[in-house]
């Protein structure tokens, strides 16, 4: 070794050290962002009253008691609840959805622990095992997986803590290993795109399907409903294009730049999420169109999605509740209190379109 | 006389092996150019190549970074990621203008290159470990600065994205410069001709006497600032800043656009010329597939296809 | 026990064995020496089955045999220690001792208990004490070697060959290897050492062989063959056979009290370099005297800054280079030419013209820019002068001759217009017409005023070309011949001179 490089290595390191330092507290420091026309996104939160359940508790079909659950009796004000969301809060659902609990659980004064996987499900099963050890009481899970949850469920069984999963299910025995599903029926969502896509087109033409990612369920379901309400009710819409754009906006701008080109003719276009749609937006803008030129029909319900009717460029747009607070404490309070509760519980999901769409866009998340 | 025509039968071979290695990527935009005028409907419009063209520029800007990088038999698999942070620093700074907030999210692709040079020429890290833990790095850094995609209004960047000049996209434009930039430099100056020698041999190059750490330094920190100028570009084009999403898999179709351009992965070689017309053929075949509806998984496959192809040719070159 | 007569090999261009008888009895070390090229590896590799020879019998444990892979050889106990150890440094001694054949115990699982016990006992049979369970890296490298003897002696290896096995170890490691090699020769193991370190082969060995251009010159015990014998065996040179004609060639017409343009003072590197002291006058051809192995090359790396020092001092033309850096030994104005042409010396992928231009880039550049123009004047004067035969300045430097790849790489470094010279072995390989037209260069540039180092394995070229000779051994200096003491022989007795005072640990 040359007594030369460890000095000049440290010195190197040193550099690179500062050199990252210094370009964080810049970043940090005076970081100036465009002022965002959008607004304070929490300060109108509350417009939306939460979700209302598609079908009624306890209705057609199984629940669940506390008896046959196992476990005592409790009441929610002086018990703890956990929540273990499973992606980074990047995106308006889930940002919405860990606020709409927070606001719930302070709402009614219970405490809340929160912990998140940051889309890593071996940190999600660590979580949740973190929150029955910090004492939760009940837990609420966004999970990632379907699959893997028997260690966390053996945990939770043994001590008889009552699970709730929001906004996807888990492989398990409902009424058993958890008590209840609550989310989004997804072939449903697909169908009621259908219907705005043949109120906006006329039932008339060529449309295109931007598909989400592959091999995801949420995909497969809003495409099933999509065609097969098609079929049924509109014979005369014919499905000429389905192109993955993978859930964002970049890639739902070019595959519709593609697809304007070679089919001048499109009527409409079915984006599987807000962010394809407004890709497919930025395509038509780029391509000279004019709003409603080409009727676009997407799912969620973010702001910018809604913001997009008013401005004339989508035709509508099926929402995807993400505000599970309310009825996910309304679940665990009933259960808790004994009353049967049902095993999956679909939640109603709102919808945009010309017509509501100024007045409720403050609802959009 | 058979050995005679056995010899020559293996120089035509190596001939016809070293032109396809050559010239088999403008080949191949060629055929497939001929094929969508036959084949794909409104295929031959100036508005379908000017999207073609706005589509290429970003992949084509990062590709000439990573070529510097695959020169130096190194490979920068960060550029997706620094994209993300270059997109994420615009967005945060915008409110200081356009010009500004640009200048800082290149300075930040320079950083992320300045680093993954160090670790690579001072510390001695493997090139494809070193720009891995930036890859992690400048992503978490991004999701960070800017946690959920933001939209972009600034008309200045919004004129960037869409706009054009003499009916040529501003995109395109800043393309095509940086592309003839970079093959000037390669052609013409010190830094070029330094570099091909020390991705062909690096012992050859130290006892040279060439300054190899920080030629080194210099080639990750173009592939950086490179990859930050296509994540400005993706955000004017996009009118949005999208951390998350922006950049995802860059790092694969750069490798493969230099790859396909005869630039070989075993460095002291960069073939700028080669690399703009790799990153035109698989926008070329990602768009035909699209086109013409066919399944996503076969624009995978078909790239795949591409690359083994190169490759292939590749090898057997080296091979001898 | 392991004999081979008639042996003949030949490799792509060479005849690398031609009638070679060698025997390895058991119970016996046996010293194979020689020098670069003289066939030694080849040797080995046929041994161990890695090439098949041409012609010749084999015969192992007085039946003939023929190994037609290194496991068969293996599997009939010859086994090879190289240099590196080839073993897995991350898994535990006992599993490296063990590897490919771990006791197992019910259902086939390593019986990790039985394996340590037995690892241990081995090694402490050969006394070596260390903890088995410890992964391999943890321990030095030559407690690293130990273990793999100890391996192949596990395996009931009964030949053992030991290429160069002492060329990394420390003094102390040394002593604990030879203890090692004696218990293997009293258990009637026979032992083929390869060596250069001359006191080694003494000290160890009980037979020797010198092989030189793939024949072999010598064979008997060792202890009949006196060290000054043995060097001249394996330089090919007679004692006693002077040639006075090339020495006074250069006498008298060097300006010998100038200054000298490079002092190199007290360079070490750890087990390589003794505080080597070489200085060099304008004009003035001095040439590196030694043995493979002696720090010839690590020298003259060390004086251009390729291969960084410990401790020393290099002064070129009175000013102190920074060590360890080859930009800044080049910027003082020394320059080498490496011995590996091909991996250290051209850039093969690049044309003539860039490979000649490649050092002196900076300075035919403004702005970062090169100016072509000039480039191509330095070119051409440069493939003119040297008569370099290429197709053109834009041919690749790889697919020329190694004659005029090295003349690109001398072309390289005159082109930087320097002051010190180090050339490291630059006509081996090359043929005999460029060879002389390397050497009549190399006469024309000190007559020029350049110094020059000069590091030849052919005696013949070192004595005829230099002023002055530096001896080397095992690297230190051991003397300096001058004037009428320039002479193959005298530099033969320095080499073999037993050294004062014994081993220096």
């Amino acid at each position: 070794m040359k007594p030369t490089a460890p000095l000049r290595r440290t010195c190197a390191r040193t550099l690179l050290a500062a050199g990252l330092a210094t370009s964080l507290a810049l970043m940090a420091g005076c970081a100036k962002s465009e002022d965002d026309s959008g607004g304070d996104q929490a300060a109108t939160q509350d417009k939306d009253a939460g979700q209302v359940v598609a079908s009624p508790s306890g209705g057609s079909g199984p629940t669940c008691a506390l008896d046959a659950y196992g476990g005592e009796k409790l009441d929610l004000k002086s018990a703890t609840v956990g929540f273990s969301q499973s992606e980074k809060e990047a995106n308006p659902f889930r940002i919405a959805e860990t606020a709409s609990l927070k606001a719930e659980a302070q709402k009614r004064g219970v405490k809340l622990l929160t912990a998140n996987a940051q889309s890593q499900f071996s940190k999600q099963i660590s979580d949740v095992q973190d929150l029955i050890a910090k004492g939760a009481d009940l837990l609420v899970i966004a999970p990632l997986n379907s699959d893997g949850w028997e260690p966390v469920l053996r945990t939770a069984a043994a001590k008889h803590i009552p699970i709730v999963t929001v906004d996807r299910k888990i492989n398990a025995t409902a009424c058993k290993d958890y008590v209840s599903f609550i989310g989004s029926d997804f072939v449903e969502q697909g169908k009621r795109a259908a219907d705005q896509m043949i109120a906006a087109t006329g039932g008339k033409g060529e449309i295109a399907i931007l598909l989400g990612a592959a091999g995801n369920n949420v995909t497969t379901e809003r495409t099933k409903g999509f065609e097969d309400r098609i079929a049924e009710k509109a014979p005369g819409l014919k499905i000429v294009f389905r192109q993955t754009a993978e859930f964002a906006r970049e890639k739902g701008q070019s595959v519709t730049e593609n697809l304007i080109q070679s089919k001048p003719g499109i009527k409409g276009v079915y984006a599987e999420n807000d962010e394809m749609g407004l890709g497919a937006v930025n395509a038509l803008k780029g391509a000279g169109k004019k709003p409603g030129d080409v009727k676009i029909v997407t799912i969620d319900g973010t702001r910018n999605a809604v913001q997009g009717i008013v401005d004339g460029w989508i035709s509508g747009v099926i929402e995807s509740n993400p505000r599970f607070g309310p009825l996910a404490f309304q679940t665990l309070d009933g259960f808790t209190q004994g009353r049967k509760v049902a095993q999956d519980i679909v939640i109603q999901d709102g919808s945009y379109t010309g017509a509501n769409a100024k007045s409720d866009l403050g609802k959009a998340y | 006389m058979t050995e005679l025509s056995l010899a020559r039968g293996t120089v035509d071979r190596d001939r016809a092996l070293r032109l396809l290695q050559d010239y088999g990527v403008y080949g191949g935009v060629v055929v497939l150019l001929l094929f969508n005028f036959v084949f794909t409907p409104h295929f031959a419009s100036a508005e379908n190549f000017r999207t073609q063209a706005v589509q290429v520029a970003p992949v084509l800007i990062v590709a000439l970074g990573m070529a510097l990088a695959i020169g130096t038999e190194g490979v920068d698999l960060s550029v997706g990621s620094v994209m993300a942070l270059s997109t994420s620093l615009l967005s945060l700074y915008l409110g200081y203008g356009p010009w500004v907030a640009t200048l800082i999210a290149v300075a930040g692709g320079v950083v992320s290159g300045a680093a993954s040079g160090a670790l690579v020429a001072f510390v001695g890290v493997q090139p494809i470990v070193a720009t891995l833990s930036l890859m992690v790095a400048a992503r978490g850094l991004a999701l960070v600065l800017l946690p959920q995609l933001k939209d972009v209004h600034d008309p200045g960047l919004t004129a960037l994205g869409s706009g054009d000049a003499l009916g040529i996209p501003y995109l395109v434009l800043i393309a095509a410069a940086l592309a003839l930039l970079l093959a000037f430099v390669m052609r013409r100056s010190t830094f070029g001709r330094q570099l091909l020698a020390i991705g062909d041999s690096r012992p050859a190059a130290r006892l040279s006497g060439l300054p190899v750490r920080r030629v080194l330094v210099v080639a990750y920190v173009c592939s950086g600032a490179l990859a930050a100028i296509a994540g400005v570009l993706a955000t004017a084009r996009l009118t949005a800043s999208d951390p998350t999403s922006l950049g995802t898999l860059m790092e694969l179709s750069a490798i493969t656009a230099v790859v396909v351009g005869g630039t070989p992965l075993g460095g002291g070689r960069v073939r700028v010329g080669g690399t703009v017309a790799g990153a035109v053929l698989i926008q070329l075949l990602t768009t035909t597939l699209i086109k013409h509806d066919l399944p996503p998984s076969w624009t995978q496959i078909a790239q795949a296809v591409v690359i083994v192809g190169a490759v292939y040719a590749a090898r057997e070159r080296g091979r001898r | 026990m392991l004999t081979v007569t008639g042996l003949c090999k030949t490799l792509p261009g060479v005849r690398a064995l031609s009638e070679v008888d060698f025997t390895a009895r058991a119970g016996e070390v046996h010293a194979l020496v020689g020098e670069n090229g003289a066939g030694k590896s080849t040797l080995i590799k046929v041994l161990t089955g890695v090439y098949q020879p041409d012609a010749g019998e084999m015969t192992h444990d007085g039946a003939p045999v023929r190994f037609a892979t290194p496991s068969q050889a293996q599997q009939a106990g010859i086994s090879t220690i190289y240099q590196e150890v080839n073993l897995v440094p991350l898994m535990s001694v006992a599993r490296n001792l063990f590897l490919g054949r771990e006791p197992r115990g019910r259902l086939g699982l390593i019986d990790f208990r039985r394996m340590h016990r037995e690892a241990e006992e081995t090694l402490r049979g050969l006394g070596i004490r260390v903890d088995v369970r410890r992964p391999l890296r943890e321990l030095g490298v030559g407690a690293q070697q130990m273990i793999a003897l100890a391996r192949a002696v596990a395996v009931d290896a009964r030949v053992l060959i030991m290429d160069e096995p002492t060329s990394s170890l420390e003094p102390r490691e040394v002593r604990t290897l030879f203890g090692v090699i004696r218990t293997l020769r009293e258990r009637g193991i026979a032992v083929v050492y390869v060596s250069h370190r001359m006191d080694e082969l003494y000290e160890i060995c009980d037979a020797v062989t010198v092989l030189r251009d793939g024949r072999v010159v010598h064979t008997g015990p060792l202890a009949e063959l006196d060290r000054l014998r043995l060097v001249a065996l394996m330089l090919g040179r007679e004692i006693g056979e002077v040639r006075r004609e090339g020495l006074t060639k250069f006498t008298g017409s060097r300006d010998t009290t100038a200054p000298p343009v490079l002092v190199a003072e007290n360079l070490r590197v750890r087990q390589r370099l003794h505080d080597v002291s070489v200085s060099l006058r304008p004009g003035e051809v001095v040439g590196l005297g030694g043995l493979l192995g002696s720090g010839r090359s690590e020298t003259a790396k060390a004086v251009a800054g390729a291969l960084p020092v410990d401790g020393g001092r290099i002064v070129v033309a009175g000013e102190p280079v920074r060590g360890g850096s080859t930009a800044a030994a080049i910027r003082a104005g020394v320059s080498l030419l490496p011995e590996d042409r091909k991996t250290e010396g051209i850039v093969p992928g690049l044309s003539v013209r860039e490979n000649i231009a490649l050092a002196a880039l900076p300075g035919l550049s403004r702005f970062g820019l090169v100016d072509d123009a000039r480039v191509d004047r330095i070119v051409d004067t440069f493939m003119k002068r040297l008569r370099i035969k290429a197709a053109g300045p834009h041919q690749k430097v790889g697919e020329l001759s190694g004659g005029n790849q090295q003349k690109v790489l001398l072309a390289r470094w005159l082109a930087l217009h320097p002051k010190v010279l180090l050339l490291d072995e630059p006509t081996r390989g090359i043929d005999v017409g460029a060879k002389a037209e390397v050497q009549a260069l190399v006469d024309e540039l000190a007559d020029d005023g350049l110094a020059v180092l000069l590091i030849s394995s052919d005696t013949e070229e070192l004595i005829e070309g230099s002023d002055r000779v530096v001896v080397l051994k095992d690297g230190a200096v051991v003397r300096e011949l001058t004037g009428d003491a320039v002479t193959e022989e005298e530099l033969m007795r320095a080499i073999a001179a037993v050294p004062a005072g014994g081993h220096d640990d």
